[in-house]
């Protein structure tokens, strides 16, 4: 039976409307969320292949890739965390609130690392709307948000279209996010800065997706405009107000340590230059196969953004739900958390 | 060609209908005489701007599917020729939906005898996020307190819980960038005379729905739908036949009007800029099938580059089936970049149409006239 529910894009922090397309319980595609306030209906090509990897989906556990019984398996992971002093817990920015505040309580409860990436971006009290851009008399757009986050690249185009001068700052010498700007430096950040600072008047948005150093985010921040800091994941800026982040290096240095790496929900190991398999136990909580259950010696199944109740937060600092549009016996993150428990 | 005035005899359709509750219950009649496996129809669902294309097994649940949703700019030929095909069903449409499914039963993808095809005659549709802001803007009204919206005597007027209506002329709202989807202004196929029915408001009387009977099919369904009891009819007066005529004719002419205003801009169209190779126009456009085996997926074609170059990129999408664009609009309204895309493609079907007469959708040829000389000269 064919059936189209509504859903949140899980594939960054725009929060993006979209609908899928259900036949027996199986995704089988998307159709525009025209009402969706953020997007209108408008979802880029990440957006929609999202529902790819229903492919690959987990069902059972494994350890060494090898299909176990799951309570095996939680039964396992207890084990490697009890008789480990080098846990570290990788939260990441695709976990809903919920799960995150489940993770973090689990993570001080066993007195475990708990490291958290955010783009080597950083928590803003005040950041501005979507609506915002789109009435801005000039956009400061560092990174090509035009490309990689589209659905506010279009609020930028009607910011354009509606009068405003954009500037841009993009290391990449071609992109169409420069492609709709009045000008655009390839040079550090804090240079473009300064150049274009004096353009800026209180309905201006500085948009940003990337810095060259934590310095910049500071310089952003004392410009005193508005700003808004748009990050890969959907769920950063909520967890961000839950947890601290970490720069790459910090991670990085964690790594170095860990002997027992748990992920959450995030397919890591490309992000970062590190070996994971030099961890002795890397344990994964997944969904869907990917680059990091592929290296990992235990993975436990969770449900996927189809299947789960939750909430996020998006750029904007919106808090969004959304509730499960198919059926699955498979556990969430907060029940796998009570089961390794113990 | 025949004409009929209908009106639902079950109470609760005629007064959840938009008119007489005709559709509703000749949906209800096919779904009760086992004719088909579903209707796919609209719902509802976060609130009337919202409407989604629902499959209907169960003739109770066809209540929540009655009025018409102006603000619900769907296209249901993709859906059926991809998750319906094999399935007998019935089904709501618009006069771009009916053209897009013509295109794809002369391509072999849909099977015509699996369909009961109803038409509603179509006046234009209002995009949902911009719908709201146009009544936030240009209403005294709070968008969540609309219950209804209609489009009537050159007007979008909309009715609130306590029945009060306001009414603002489309043409109005239009000269500020609201009212009508760009394409739907362009739109001049108002009638769906392919579907087995066209439905709609224009010559009803209150309380009825007047009803075109395309072909023998649609007859069928008028006559199975009295016999069980569901249905009631009676002939419109001439007056009223002609009073729609008109209506129509008025309508095609402010579309062509608009043709020519708007034709033109596409030469000078920089927006190509800011594409970001994202296919979603080519994915939801209901002409395009090949999907994987879409020219743009082979390896050599190598137009990499983000923008792409619009020649290479849209170029070969103009090339394959510009001539059966269906003007429905599906292409803007995914666009992240609000590319005006279907603007180009319309352009170029109705010069298609000049030279060769073909107009998608509508024609009755049993394939566009691919390979005419004039094609090879477009
Ligand atoms: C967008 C739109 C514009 C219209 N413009 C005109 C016009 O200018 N002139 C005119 O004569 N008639 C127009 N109509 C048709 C008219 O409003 C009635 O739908 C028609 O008279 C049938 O009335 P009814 O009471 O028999 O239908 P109902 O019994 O109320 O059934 C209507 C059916 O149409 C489906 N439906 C509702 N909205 C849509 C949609 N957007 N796309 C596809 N299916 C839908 C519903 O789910 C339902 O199944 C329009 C309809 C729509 C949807
Ligand atoms: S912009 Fe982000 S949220 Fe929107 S569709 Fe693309 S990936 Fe999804
Ligand atoms: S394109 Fe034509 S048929 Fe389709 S919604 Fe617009 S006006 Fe109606
Ligand atoms: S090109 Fe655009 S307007 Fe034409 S049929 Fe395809 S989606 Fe519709
Ligand atoms: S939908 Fe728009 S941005 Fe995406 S490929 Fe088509 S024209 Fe380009």
């Amino acid at each position: 039976m064919l059936e189209i529910k509504h859903t949140l894009c899980p594939s960054c922090s725009v929060g993006c409307g979209i609908n899928v397309i259900l036949e027996n319980n199986a995704v089988v595609g998307t159709f525009p969320y025209k009402r969706h306030p953020v997007n209108a209906g408008k979802n880029c090509a990440n957006g929609r292949n999202s529902i790819g990897n229903f492919v690959n989906k987990i069902n059972e556990a494994s350890i060494s890739q090898a299909n176990v019984d799951l309570d095996k398996a939680f039964a396992e992971v207890s084990k490697e965390i009890n008789a480990n002093d080098k846990v570290t817990v990788f939260l990441s920015g695709n976990n809903s609130l919920a799960d995150a505040e489940a993770i973090k309580s689990f993570s001080e409860e066993k007195n475990l690392d708990l490291v958290f990436y955010a783009d080597d971006l950083r928590n803003f009290e005040d950041v501005a709307s979507y609506d915002d851009v789109e009435d801005a008399s000039c956009v400061l757009v560092i990174g090509d948000v035009l490309y990689e986050n589209p659905l506010i690249g279009r609020r930028i185009v009607h910011a354009k279209q509606n009068g405003a001068k954009i500037f841009s700052n993009i290391k990449a010498e071609k992109s169409v996010t420069a492609n709709i700007s009045d000008e655009t430096t390839s040079g550090s950040v804090q240079e473009f800065l300064d150049t274009y600072k004096d353009n800026l008047d209180d309905s201006s948005v500085v948009v940003f997706n990337t810095v060259d150093c934590e310095d910049d985010l500071d310089k952003i921040e004392e410009l005193g405009f508005k700003i808004l800091p748009v990050y890969s994941k959907t769920n950063t800026k909520g967890i961000l107000s839950i947890a601290d982040s970490n720069s790459k290096e910090e991670i990085i240095e964690a790594l170095n340590d860990t002997k027992v790496l748990l992920i959450f929900n995030d397919d890591v190991v490309d992000d970062f230059d590190f070996d994971f398999k030099s961890i002795s136990k890397v344990i994964s909580f997944s969904a869907f196969k990917n680059n990091t259950t592929e290296i990992s010696d235990i993975v436990i199944p969770i449900k996927s953004w189809l299947e789960y109740e939750g909430s996020v937060v998006n750029a904007m600092g919106e808090t969004q739900t959304f509730v499960p549009v198919m059926e699955s016996d498979v556990l969430s993150v907060e029940e796998v958390i009570e089961k390794i428990k113990g | 060609m025949s004409y009929v005035l209908a009106k639902s005899k079950d109470e609760e359709i005629h007064k959840a209908g938009e008119c007489g509750g005709a559709v509703t219950s000749i949906f209800k009649y096919l779904l009760d005489e086992g004719l088909v496996d579903g209707v796919l129809a609209l719902r509802p669902c976060d609130d009337v701007y919202d409407g989604v294309p629902t499959l209907i097994t169960n003739s109770e649940d066809l209540i929540g599917t009655a009025g018409s949703y102006h603000c619900a700019p769907t296209m249901v030929g993709d859906l059926i020729q991809k998750y319906l095909i094999d399935k007998k069903i019935a089904v709501s449409v618009k006069p771009c939906d009916i053209r897009s499914i013509d295109e794809l039963i002369k391509r072999h993808k849909i099977n015509p005898d699996n369909l009961y095809t109803i038409g509603l005659n179509c006046g234009g549709t209002v995009s949902p996020v911009s719908g709201r802001k146009m009544i936030d803007l240009f209403y005294e009204a709070n968008p969540d307190d609309v219950i209804s919206e209609e489009i009537d005597k050159g007007q979008f007027i909309i009715e609130l819980a306590d029945g009060s209506e306001e009414a603002v002329k489309i043409h109005d709202l239009e000269e500020k960038g609201y009212g009508r989807r760009n394409n739907c202004q362009r739109c001049d196929v108002k009638i769906p005379r392919k579907a087995n029915l066209a439905c709609g408001n224009w010559g009803a009387e209150d309380g009825w729905t007047f009803i075109e009977i395309n072909d023998e099919k649609g007859q069928e369904l008028i006559d199975g739908a009295k016999k069980a009891g569901i249905l009631e009819t009676k002939s419109p007066s001439d007056a009223a036949v002609e009073g729609r005529s008109k209506v129509e004719n008025i309508m095609i002419k402010m579309a062509k009007k608009n043709q020519d205003a708007t034709y033109p801009s596409v030469n000078g169209i920089d927006d190509w800029s800011r594409c970001i190779s994202c296919y979603a126009c080519r994915d939801i456009c209901p002409i395009c099938w090949c999907y994987e085996n879409c020219e743009l997926n082979k390896s050599y074609f190598d137009e990499k580059d983000i923008p792409p170059s619009p020649i290479a990129f849209q170029g070969v999408r103009l090339s394959h089936m510009s001539f059966s664009c269906c003007d429905c609009g599906q292409c803007d309204d995914v666009c992240p970049m609000d590319i005006p895309v279907s603007l180009i493609f319309d352009k170029l079907q109705k010069k298609y149409c000049n030279r060769t007469g073909y107009v998608a959708g509508v024609s009755t040829d049993s394939k566009p006239p691919l390979y005419s000389p004039d094609k090879v000269e477009l």
